[in-house]
């Protein structure tokens, strides 16, 4: 059972096996967890989830995890408060430059192991939590 | 009798199957006109559909609902409509037409608010919309929102003062500290704006502001009935008054360096109604009007400057700040950059300096004024052990009179070189650093990492300091790709016998951040403010 009292987290990837193994994993550390398949149904559910953290897939068809970081980021009121960890290999400087500009806060290389992705997810809590007092 | 009644105006057929399929509820039809006031009278009301695409009636009726706590649902037309809805904060809109269970669900999702409803499609525009009507930063309105809300007024009164702000220098705000710094200054422009506004006279008519995306704001000045548009001098004195509001905040939150970045250029124009044209065209024509007026103004002012630096290059009117770099572990001080800046007000920031030298062709020039102030501090105000950190830009090196005899103490002497200015001729440049490093000259990257480059071009250089840029080092206690990436800075330094500095460190927590990174150097007003030599006094330009 997902503990009431953890913020809600959006995991956001196309892939459905990908999506499904996070799920499972954090839920299980008592996460609440909603998960989306694409750009178009991450902004959806964006406003009513209100997740305090996003795990976003960078390659999706259609819209990719950069604009949805963007319009996310640009929300009036959730914008601020929401941490972006975007899942992707970032390995050039230039791309950290990007994810920069873009508004994104962390990254989880891909492939990713699930106790990395768990202390990101982790960090950026305690991060948000900190910024929000 | 039903216990919940539908109130609406609509006349599609669709809507009494979507009212049946809701438990206990029944649709009540009256017009347009007599919606508002249904609402408050009827009793049993919650919720409405509204499809009137008038937008008085519209406004109307969602403020008189929701001062009952009535959820509203619009039926949209078109996208004008779509717009309006989403403005207004009705909370549900469905497109015409729609059928029964469409219609239906949107209901169930306005009265219970929470459980949304919609397709996919819908409730991502949606968020868009939401985005592109208020501007999240400033929470202004854009354009599209006032011209609609100014509309009536506009057409009542038959007279619209158009202000068009053009606030200067923000790019370069965001070039030189990322675009997290400048949002927070267009946050306090912002506030500080509204806040002038409740304050000014001109507060008694109708004045709406909006924020174009950009860095300009526009001003609608509709004068109440009765009362005369401003003139043209009640808007200098305004502007004047304003210009000071603005910059005092932003020198009070963010410092003296950016605001002395800031100046506000103000174009005006008057606009009259006129029943052929189109209200919108009007109204955009009245905003390139004024913004030209505003550019014409920034044109002149930019002539004064430059007679302003001609005549500090005559009169050696140029000082220096010696900003200190302390060693990160034992807080010593290292050294200090020197900082040239104009004596005369207008010249006070060093970016504002060159870029005016740099459109009057006397870059050279200035650059060696500075220099000469700059270097003169190494015996006057510098302790033996202290390096001295020279800002030179690449192209000064193909200055004849800059060379490597130019300063008695080479050894004392680090070259700071930005990687913002794109080195032509590599070989040549690196020739030419090579005799400087002979006689002792150190060298550092200034605001490395600030382009998509990486470090390849800083390796090119082979510096002895690698000076991280300004927007790495902004709350970078709070991002972990900051982080990463001054980590990997760190790395490639101590691999190539380099040290680290970060500049622009103003909080504790940063200064523990870069620390615990391994950063060598650091830069900042947490640790220490600027020196300055005893100031000159301040001389106002000359007379024009």
């Amino acid at each position: 059972m997902p503990n009431a009292k953890l913020p809600p987290i959006l995991v956001v990837d196309d892939n459905h096996d990908n999506a499904e193994i996070i799920r499972q994993y954090l839920q299980n550390r008592g996460y609440p967890i909603t998960v989306a398949h694409g750009g178009d149904e991450a902004l959806a559910l964006f406003e009513t989830v209100r997740p305090a953290v996003v795990l976003l897939d960078v390659m999706m068809p259609g819209r990719d995890g950069w604009e949805v970081c963007r319009i996310m980021k640009q929300h009036p009121t959730l914008g601020r408060s929401v941490r972006v960890i975007m899942v992707t290999a970032l390995d050039e400087w230039q791309d950290k430059r990007e994810a920069l500009q873009i508004g994104a806060d962390d990254y989880v290389e891909k492939p990713f192991d699930l106790p990395t992705l768990a202390a990101t997810v982790q960090r950026n809590l305690a991060m948000q939590r900190a910024m929000a007092s | 009798m039903s216990d919940f009644v539908l109130l609406s105006d609509s006349d599609e057929a669709a809507l009494d199957p979507a009212v049946q399929q809701l438990d206990g509820w029944s649709l009540e039809r009256v017009t347009a006109g007599e919606l508002a006031n249904a609402v408050a009278a009827r009793p049993g009301v919650r919720a409405v559909v509204v499809a009137s695409s008038d937008p008085e009636v519209l406004r109307a009726v969602v403020e008189r609902s929701h001062s009952c706590g009535v959820p509203v649902v619009v039926a949209c037309a078109d996208d004008t409509a779509r717009r309006r809805a989403v403005e207004l904060r009705a909370e549900e809109w469905y497109r015409c037409p729609a059928d029964a269970n469409e219609i239906a669900q949107r209901i169930r999702s306005a009265v219970g608010r929470g459980s949304p409803s919609g397709s996919l499609e819908d409730r991502v525009e949606r968020v868009e919309y939401e985005q592109m009507l208020h501007d999240s930063l400033t929470g202004l309105p854009t354009l599209p929102v006032m011209i609609e809300r100014s509309r009536s007024l506009f057409k009542e009164r038959g007279e619209l003062v158009v202000l068009y702000l053009n606030f200067v220098r923000y790019s370069k705000i965001e070039e030189i500290y990322g675009w997290e710094k400048l949002d927070a200054v267009l946050e306090t422009t912002a506030a500080a704006v509204r806040e002038f506004l409740d304050d000014t006279a001109l507060s008694t008519s109708r004045l709406m502001v909006s924020f174009t995306n950009d860095d300009d704001f526009i001003f609608f000045h509709v004068p109440a009935t009765g009362v005369a548009a401003a003139s043209e001098n009640e808007i200098t004195d305004m502007v004047a008054r304003l210009q000071r509001h603005v910059g005092g905040r932003i020198e009070a939150q963010h410092g003296e360096d950016i605001a002395a970045l800031f100046d506000i250029y103000v174009g005006r124009a008057h606009v009259y109604y006129n029943p052929k044209i189109r209200l919108e065209r009007m109204i955009y024509r009245g905003i390139r009007e004024a913004a030209n007026a505003a550019r014409s103004i920034e044109e002149r002012e930019r002539g004064r400057r430059v007679a302003d630096l001609r005549s500090s290059l005559r009169d050696r009117a140029v000082y220096v700040d010696y900003h200190p770099i302390v060693v990160t572990e034992t807080q010593e001080i290292f050294g200090y950059e020197a900082l040239a800046r104009g004596v005369m007000r207008s010249l006070r920031s060093p970016e504002v300096m060159f870029d005016v030298a740099a459109e009057a062709d006397l870059v050279w020039e200035l650059s060696r004024l500075c220099r000469s102030r700059a270097i003169e501090g190494i015996e006057t105000r510098l302790q033996p052990n202290e390096l001295l950190f020279l800002n030179v830009d690449p192209h000064d090196f193909s200055d004849p009179a800059f060379n490597e005899d130019e300063v008695k103490y080479p050894e004392r002497v680090v070259i700071e070189i930005t990687e913002r200015t794109a080195i032509k001729d590599y070989p040549k440049f690196r020739e030419r650093l090579r005799i400087f490093r002979e006689r002792g000259f150190r060298f550092a990257v200034d605001d490395a990492g600030s382009g998509y480059a990486g470090l390849g071009s800083i390796a090119n250089l082979e510096p002895d300091f690698i000076k991280l840029d300004i927007s790495l080092i902004n709350a970078i206690d709070t991002n972990f790709i900051k982080q990463n990436l001054v980590e990997t800075m760190v790395r490639f330094a101590n691999d190539h016998g380099a040290m680290v500095i970060a500049e622009g460190v103003e909080r504790a927590e940063e200064f523990k951040t870069v620390k615990d990174l391994g950063v060598h150097l650091v830069q900042g007003f947490f640790l220490h403010r600027p020196l300055h030599l005893p100031l000159p006094p301040i001389a106002e330009p000359a007379k024009r």
